[in-house]
């Protein structure tokens, strides 16, 4: 997508990827101790990569506003709503 | 000459001054037609909260061609619709031994059409080109195999493109 973007003539450095679990942002920023973690794949040293590189910045966001939320796991008709509204899915009546 | 694009593949679109709408109303509604679920009874979310589903071995077996052609329709809806992405795919693995219980689950999405065919994307008007992603993970979420489920999306600007 960067790239795309790139070739449009808009150009952004650290794009930021927002993530609620700190662990996972203190591992990427952090390279040593990985005694427990050898397990971890290549995609993970991929994301790392980017991240050493500048191409983006892993931050942290509190659960309420993780709208990836509606993509892992079923949630109740609040907390659905709510996403729903966050990633721009209107009724049509509601736009005109 | 061409007009203003208001309809193409399904998809109706409606652009305004302050941004585009595009939505599978017709789309929706046909094949809650076709399946013969427009007079269900709606429901508001496509998924019970402890929705995950594992292989039921001991269920009674269903068609497979019905089960596969509503996957097949819905994955379609899913373009405009991310909002039934997860319960769809979750659906979808069970396609090569399909069992009662799968179907039920099938049939809550519909249900849940049934309450919202009009929701669309909604793509405003903007003058940045900014992006930003969500990552989330369910960790160990499927009953089947433990794997876990991933998540992501996302925005230029305020519009969700991926």
């Amino acid at each position: 997508m960067k790239h795309t973007l790139r070739d449009f003539g808009c150009v952004q450095n650290k794009i930021p990827l927002l993530c609620d679990n700190e662990g996972a942002i203190k591992l990427a920023d952090n390279l040593v101790n990985h005694s427990r973690t050898k397990h971890i794949d290549i995609h993970h040293h991929f994301l790392r990569d980017h991240q050493s590189k500048g191409d983006i910045a892993i931050q942290h966001v509190r659960t309420e506003f993780q709208l990836a939320d509606i993509f892992t796991k079923p949630l109740d008709v609040s907390r659905f709503c709510a996403l729903r509204r966050e990633l721009n899915i209107v009724d049509s009546h509601n736009v005109a | 000459m061409m007009g203003e694009l208001i309809y193409f593949l399904r998809f109706q679109i409606k652009q305004l001054k302050a941004g585009t709408f595009i939505s599978q109303t017709k789309y929706t509604t046909d094949m809650l037609k076709k399946f013969d679920m427009d007079k269900a009874k709606p429901v508001k979310t496509p998924m019970p909260t402890i929705g995950h589903l594992d292989l039921d071995g001991d269920g009674k077996a269903i068609d497979q061609k019905v089960y596969r052609s509503m996957i097949g329709s819905l994955i379609y809806l899913c373009v405009y619709r991310p909002d039934i992405m997860l319960s769809v795919c979750m659906c979808a693995r069970f396609q090569a031994n399909p069992k009662e219980c799968h179907l039920m689950a099938i049939k809550r999405i519909f249900w849940y059409l049934v309450f919202t065919p009009n929701l669309g994307l909604w793509y405003p008007k903007g003058s940045t080109f900014t992006v930003h992603g969500y990552f989330d993970l369910d960790y160990a979420g499927c009953r089947v195999k433990q794997k876990s489920t991933s998540g992501t999306c996302q925005f230029l600007c305020r519009s969700l493109v991926s």
